[in-house]
């Protein structure tokens, strides 16, 4: 993984903290809700129990919406693993598209 | 779930890999990208999504279509893996 910044070793004043790492993102939404928009019409919100190098996701108290006809959602509670290959964009604390 | 894990951080985190062994032989919703869903008790599972049903119900836009007794799903095609205490 290439860095953005290159090989800066300047000292930074306060405007430019340290770099946060997507995934250290992702990390910090663990216990928290978050939104899932992925590939296909599809999004998911529940709440980020874990996930792994390939960003498969490991949530609890899942609601599934449906985009494209009127906001179709369905329910689930327990657990699930959600395969990282459809992912498209993660939202800590998102809501979904509530209607 | 070695396949699952290593990425260039390995070990970093456990919890797809601890999921999956939770629910082994216990009833799960695996929903494919095509939309289809299967619904039975989870036999045995791989680092790649490959899954194993049984007593399996497959459901197109929730509608039951057929019953299998054993399942075989590639991992490829996998949406996501629920267990099952779910209202619709």
């Amino acid at each position: 993984m290439t860095s953005l910044n290159g090989t800066s070793a300047t000292p930074t004043p306060a405007t430019n903290p340290s770099q946060l790492l997507p995934l250290e993102l992702v990390d910090k939404c663990i216990g928290s809700r978050i939104h899932i928009v992925m590939k296909n019409d599809k999004e998911i919100v529940g709440t980020l129990l874990g996930f792994d190098d390939f960003v498969n996701m490991v949530l609890e108290d899942v609601t599934e919406f449906e985009i494209t006809p009127e906001g179709r959602r369905i329910t689930k509670l327990d657990q699930i693993l959600l395969n990282g290959n459809n992912i498209t964009m993660l939202i800590p604390g998102g809501e979904g598209p509530e209607v | 779930m070695a396949e699952l894990q290593r990425g260039i951080m390995s070990l970093r985190k456990q919890t797809p890999s601890d999921f999956l062994k939770q629910i082994i032989g216990r009833p799960v919703v695996v929903k494919l990208n095509s939309g289809v869903d299967y619904r039975g008790v989870l036999a045995c599972l791989d680092g790649y999504m490959n899954i194993a049903v049984e007593q399996t119900e497959e459901y197109v836009n929730g509608q039951l279509k057929n019953k299998y007794g054993d399942a075989f799903l590639r991992g490829n095609n996998v949406l996501y893996i629920s267990t099952q205490k779910r209202k619709m």
